[in-house]
């Protein structure tokens, strides 16, 4: 089975009527979707308001979706779309005009919260989560980590780890398998209540 | 102290194992590397287990973690806002084949609509369709009962008497000739089986001025012989019912002028109403 076919498993369970199937798949992709939309936007809450957005289409469009193509990449296709539509409406929208932008300290007033108002806590806090992950990838032992790091870096399927590794497919899954588990339980660890606690702390 | 019993730690062990290997098998299906049927039943787990749902969302944290997406902010809180936003939406299609207990929430958004809909729409559009065709049908036969006797007059007729095809003259005999199902008259002998259709010259009457011009009557004649009685008098309605004003008309028209031409119509159209009520 591909990630598409994974995916598709979860698509149908939505079109059947399982609403959190689609939080699943909303989980598994929102960081991709995010990062996708800041290629059209700096502003990473704006990034984010788009990418809410584009899920909701999707939600609702997903009557429609037959499968034909990956779940990721029709979600993808709306992201674009959503971005390109903001950007759009954001040339038409009459503020643009009543800024003064030959002002320089309005203009840098106005720049500086178009394109850094990320607030200093969330960011200190993916930092702080980026710094365990890549802590707990360092303490891993050289297999898992290679596993690992092939899989979510380079993005090979299990089949091309194994061959990459020399080991059966098995052997990769569960190499995989154990070194995210041991980056769960630091992260566990750290944030005792798992992300429910993060989104409180952000 | 407590003892602990060898069946207790076999036991969760093997909950322990049971536990791991479901999330060795969560891990595969959320790199897509689980087979299909193991992939469903996952699936449906998931949809239960909050504890599951976590690590999922963590394990794709960990990745976005190790590819540090620049910019991108490490938190739910997209999926919190998208699910918050979509519980005013309606779950899809039958939830309880999807073991969703916790939907119930239906509101009459857009989407909904469209989906009842046009499943409403797939089963009721033949039976609309057919109800429809079928009143169109009774309406049509029950206006064209009340519209003269010929079922009592083909019931009553003898066989290979029923219809008698006869030439009605008008005042220029020879230009007209109307095709007219009537009783079997003296002078007028009934056909047999295998006879020639006879035409007939009837005395001239007031009711010969609505005759139909003779070459659409001789029409209707020549290809009236294997059309039904009813599809034969339709014809002859609609020649009749063309046919808006007679000889009468016109020298009602020359002697009366222009002021009495509002009573000549409704003269005429009565005169119209009337034949196609006594029509065959």
């Amino acid at each position: 089975m591909t990630v598409e076919e994974s995916d598709l498993v979860l698509v149908k369970r939505v079109q059947r009527g399982d609403k959190s199937a689609f939080d699943l798949l909303v989980r598994k992709y929102q960081h991709k979707v995010v990062k996708l939309v800041l290629r059209y936007v700096r502003n990473p809450a704006e990034a984010e308001d788009i990418a809410q957005e584009a899920f909701i289409k999707a939600y609702r469009a997903l009557p429609q979706f037959r499968g034909d193509s990956a779940f990721y990449t029709w979600m993808y296709r709306i992201a674009i779309n959503t971005a390109k539509n903001q950007l759009a409406s954001r040339d038409r929208s009459p503020i643009a005009y009543d800024l003064d932008l030959t002002d320089p300290e309005e203009s840098h007033s106005v720049q500086t919260k178009l394109q850094d108002p990320d607030t200093p806590e969330g960011m200190a806090l993916t930092e702080e989560i980026r710094g365990i992950v890549n802590s707990a990838i360092e303490g891993l032992p050289e297999e898992l980590k290679t596993a690992i790091v092939l899989r979510e870096l380079d993005g090979l399927s299990y089949e091309e780890i194994a061959a990459a590794m020399e080991c059966p497919v098995g052997t990769v899954r569960s190499r995989i398998f154990r070194a995210r588990e041991a980056i769960d339980k630091r992260l566990r660890e750290v944030f005792e209540g798992g992300l429910g606690r993060t989104e409180e702390m952000v | 102290m407590k003892d602990e019993r060898p069946e207790d730690r076999s036991q969760e062990d093997m909950g322990g194992s049971r536990q791991v290997e479901r999330d060795s098998q969560l891990s595969a299906m959320f790199d897509g590397e689980l087979a299909s049927a193991e992939c469903e039943l996952l699936a449906r787990r998931l949809t239960r287990d909050d504890a599951l749902r976590g690590q999922w969302s963590r394990y794709a944290l960990i990745g976005s973690a190790l590819r540090a997406e620049r910019g991108v902010k490490l938190h739910d809180k997209v999926a919190r806002r998208v699910q918050s936003a979509l519980t005013q939406d309606p779950a899809y299609g039958d939830s309880s084949s999807a073991d969703v207990a916790a939907i119930s929430t239906r509101s009459s958004s857009d989407a909904a609509s469209a989906s009842l809909d046009s499943r409403w729409m797939r089963f009721a559009r033949p039976v609309v369709g057919a109800s429809i065709a079928a009143g169109v049908a009774a309406v049509s036969i029950l206006w064209l009962r009340t519209q003269g006797p010929e079922p009592e007059l083909l019931a009553s007729a003898p066989a290979g008497e029923s219809i008698v095809l006869t030439a009605q003259a008008t005042d220029t005999a020879a230009d007209t000739i109307i095709a007219q199902a009537v009783q079997p008259q003296p002078e007028s002998p009934p056909v047999s089986n295998g006879e020639p259709e006879r035409y007939s010259t009837p005395a001239p009457s007031s009711q010969t001025n609505m005759a139909p011009p003779a070459h659409f009557a001789n029409y209707v004649v020549a290809h009236s012989e294997y059309s039904g009685p009813l599809a034969r008098r339709l014809a002859l309605l609609g020649i009749v019912g063309t046919e808006s004003q007679t000889d009468e008309e016109l020298e009602a028209d020359a002697a009366a002028g222009a002021a009495t031409q509002g009573a000549v119509q409704g003269g005429v159209q009565g005169g119209v109403r009337g034949d196609i009520d006594n029509a065959p």
